[in-house]
């Protein structure tokens, strides 16, 4: 129980269930906020005490990603949250069944608070640390928060959250190292050029596969990139869209917003990702000139063949030259790879490196699990206290209502500059009373010992007729 | 003073070793803590070691690296403190474990052993000396960094060119960076060898004056020793001029950096070996004693590097 009201989630995600399940579990803004109509969530009160809707649900927050779909319910004590979660599912038209199913989680108070954590921390995402998941949670949280006011619960375990996977993320190395190919190539390539902004990459094809590779190299600044396919029109229509998602991507990092796109990193100086187009008859031209060679083409046979990058190498005075074959067929005659400082790599090259990092992701779980215990901890701490509030607020107002009187009294007799000097003063005191009173009911070494400091201070402080 | 200098001796040693630790923490886990603390722990431990030297100088009257184990302290300082250089110029934190290490073991060695007050040379005590051996230990440090981050680049390459994405390939910078870090060592080491040995030239013909006709017939411009020292520093001149101008880049660069570091030893190595007389002032009596009496230079102790004496 969290105080007065209890949380629940019902979590349906890529650990227990197969895509389709999550399909049919998916809810979309439009169907979360129905959901919130029809459970009628709307925690409101101005003294932040827990007001239920006449279902007993004090707030709810759907979660819906592609991997998992995950409703937080804060309702009072007594309610069956359960029962109330499925008649709203039903009455929104949503597959509830599905949410009572074996592929269906259920967890309630800490332990759903730690299951929160561990969402928002990248623990329980399909790639292990990924950082999407926390933008995710913000946006559902800002939903929710736009259509009602979020509980003390589900509101402090929310903050919790985002705070947790924000300390995951920079006080461990969870979220590093790529893991995907795309972005593993592009790893790779930094191995050999640490700014890609003053090298030049070649796209040989352009097809989906290297379109996303290409969006990884100009997401890392690559001074110049360009693109040759066979098809000229082919090449002309990537290279634009690479250009209009880039000057797209700038101007939403302008704005401190990401989006959906792959924002690039900061090029004030705007001297890095230049996209051209070549046609398919000067590929040795534009091999001879390249740093980065990416080939992604669906040619049957190899493409770039061994006299091509030989005599590209002698120009290059030692510096090496990758190229990476991520095409199968291989696009890349395996002779490439023996000329010296070529350096080829392909699709299972990139595959150790994601293993690889994928390994160390997992070695900094240990790390994780212990910040999301410390943040567990201060969770507790904050719900042993909220017993505490409404007395403390209370003996707060009794205070302020008798340094109001003083304060009335003063003025009437001194001057306004007296009276404000006086209430500062009270303000001081009041300040301090409570600092230490609160401090002392803290301290208690059990929960009766509590109950009776806070019955006292209640009996001492009630207001009565002398007042 | 001399207890304050005595803990510094006790404390310097634990200072590296921390420092040490927390480049090889940084190695292994990459933690942001550790990326944080190393550079600021590897900066307070050359300020309190460059304290250390100064009120260490202080008591003794000279400069403190005249013996070899307060040489090998010496030497800890000018690695540590070259290597933050390069460091905080380029930005790549990741081979500190290795110079840290290197520096640590030299301070322990050179704080451990020293126990008695060694004999040096009275002509070190000579301001133009301290300025020279600073110069030439400072020089000859960042030439020994170029050379070891050329060696990290040949290791990278060859990991990469075999396909291998360990430990290495995960924390060792970029090919650039390492390249970067080892011409950047060179560009430090070039102009303090040429200031190196142009103050050494003017010291040299400064103490000619001063001491008895016997050792001053000694001292020449064309001893091996230095010649060599300009032969190197040409070497090195004609490096980076072939990096800045020609183009010099990647596995052929730092090839000719490890070749040029071996020669350099190599070449030291057979000059101190076969022409061991010059830059050999070991001599205990006061410089203004010796230039009085010129006709006692046969009872002059001047010691070869072998210990006999001449």
């Amino acid at each position: 129980m969290i105080g007065p009201t209890t949380l629940h989630v019902r979590s349906i995600n890529h650990k227990n269930a197969p895509t389709e399940v999550r399909e049919k579990a998916h809810l979309d803004p439009e169907l979360a906020t129905r959901l919130m109509d029809a459970l009628g969530g709307h925690y409101a009160d101005e003294n932040h005490d827990p007001t239920a809707s006449e279902t007993g649900c004090i707030s709810v927050i759907p979660v819906s990603t592609c991997n998992r779909t995950e409703i937080y319910l804060e309702v009072t004590e007594g309610t069956d949250a359960d029962a109330l979660l499925r008649r709203g599912l039903t009455e929104v038209g949503a597959d509830a069944d599905i949410f009572f199913s074996e592929y269906a989680t259920e967890l309630r108070d800490l332990e759903a608070v730690r299951h929160l954590f561990g969402v928002s921390s990248g623990l329980e995402s399909m790639m292990l640390g990924e950082p999407q998941i926390s933008a995710q949670l913000k946006d559902a949280y800002r939903l929710a928060r736009n259509h009602h006011e979020p509980g003390p619960g589900l509101l402090r375990a929310f903050q919790g959250a985002f705070r947790t996977g924000k300390r995951v993320r920079t006080e461990t190395r969870i979220s590093i190292g790529a893991v995907s190919v795309a972005f593993a190539a592009v790893e790779l390539a930094r191995k050999f050029f640490d700014k890609l902004c003053d090298h030049r990459a070649v796209l040989v094809g352009a097809g989906e596969t290297g379109g996303l590779a290409a969006r990884h190299f100009l997401q890392h600044n690559i001074g110049h990139l360009v693109v040759v396919n066979r098809s000229l029109e082919n090449a002309e229509l990537l290279a634009d869209t690479l250009r209009a998602e880039r000057k797209a991507g700038l101007d939403k990092k302008a704005e401190k917003n990401s989006g959906g796109l792959l924002a690039p990193a900061p090029d004030p100086a705007g001297k890095c990702g230049k996209i051209s187009v070549l046609p398919w008859d000067q590929l040795t031209a534009a091999v001879a000139e390249a740093d980065v060679i990416l080939s992604t083409t669906g040619a049957t046979e190899p493409v770039i063949m061994p006299e091509m990058v030989e005599a590209a190498v002698p120009r290059r005075k030692g510096k090496p030259l990758f190229l990476l074959d991520i095409a199968v067929p291989r696009d890349i005659h395996p002779d490439v790879g023996k000329i010296s400082n070529v350096f080829m790599f392909g699709l299972d090259d990139l595959d150790g490196i994601i293993q690889g990092n994928l390994d160390a992701r997992a070695g900094q779980v240990p790390h994780a699990q212990g910040i999301i215990q410390e943040e567990l901890e201060e969770f507790q701490q904050w719900l042993e206290d909220i017993d505490l509030r409404p007395t403390v607020a209370e003996f707060k107002a009794y205070l302020e209502g008798l340094k109001d009187k003083q304060v009335g009294f003063v003025r009437k007799k001194q001057s306004e500059e007296v009276a404000i000097a006086v209430d500062r003063s009270l303000q001081q005191f009041i300040k301090k009373v409570l600092g230490r009173s609160v401090s002392t009911l803290k301290s208690a070494q059990s929960r009766e010992e509590r109950e009776r400091d806070l019955e006292t201070l209640k009996r001492i402080f009630a207001p009565d007729e002398r007042d | 003073m001399i207890v304050v200098m005595s803990v510094f001796k006790v404390l310097m040693p634990m200072i590296y070793l921390v420092v040490w630790g927390s480049y090889l923490w940084l190695f292994y886990t990459d933690h942001p803590v550790a990326r944080r603390l190393c550079t600021r722990l590897a900066v307070t431990a050359v300020i309190l070691h460059i304290i250390c030297m100064l009120g260490k100088g202080f008591v003794l009257g000279r400069m403190p690296m005249g013996a070899p184990l307060e040489f090998l302290c010496a030497l800890a300082l000018a690695m540590l403190a070259t290597y933050l250089v390069i460091e905080i110029r380029i930005k790549a934190k990741s081979t500190g474990f290795l110079v840290t290490g290197m520096a640590f073991l030299l301070i322990f060695i050179g704080s451990s052993f020293s126990t008695t007050e060694p004999e040096v040379s009275v002509y070190l005590d000579d301001p133009g000396f301290a300025g020279h051996a600073i110069l030439v230990l400072f020089a000859y440090t960042a030439l020994s960094l170029s050379f070891l981050f050329a060696v990290l680049y040949l290791i990278l390459n060859r990991q990469l060119m075999k396909h291998q994405f360990g430990l290495l390939f995960r924390r060792l910078p970029s090919l650039d960076t390492l390249e970067r870090m080892s011409v950047g060592a060179v560009k430090l080491g070039v102009p303090l060898l040429f200031a190196s040995l142009c103050l050494g030239h003017l010291w040299m013909y400064d103490l000619a004056d001063r001491m008895d006709t016997h050792m001053a017939a000694m001292l020449s411009p064309w001893d091996p020793k230095i010649l060599i020292s300009w032969v190197i520093l040409l070497g090195y001149t004609i490096g980076l001029v072939g990096n800045r101008f020609l183009g010099w880049r990647g596995k052929r660069m730092n090839v000719m950096a490890v070749v040029a570091f071996i020669s350099v030893v190599a070449a030291m190595g057979l000059v101190h070996h076969f022409f061991p007389s010059f830059h050999n002032f070991k001599s205990t009596e006061p410089i203004s004693t010796l230039s009085g009496f010129p006709e006692s230079a046969s009872h002059i102790l001047v010691r070869c590097e072998g210990g006999h004496d001449r």
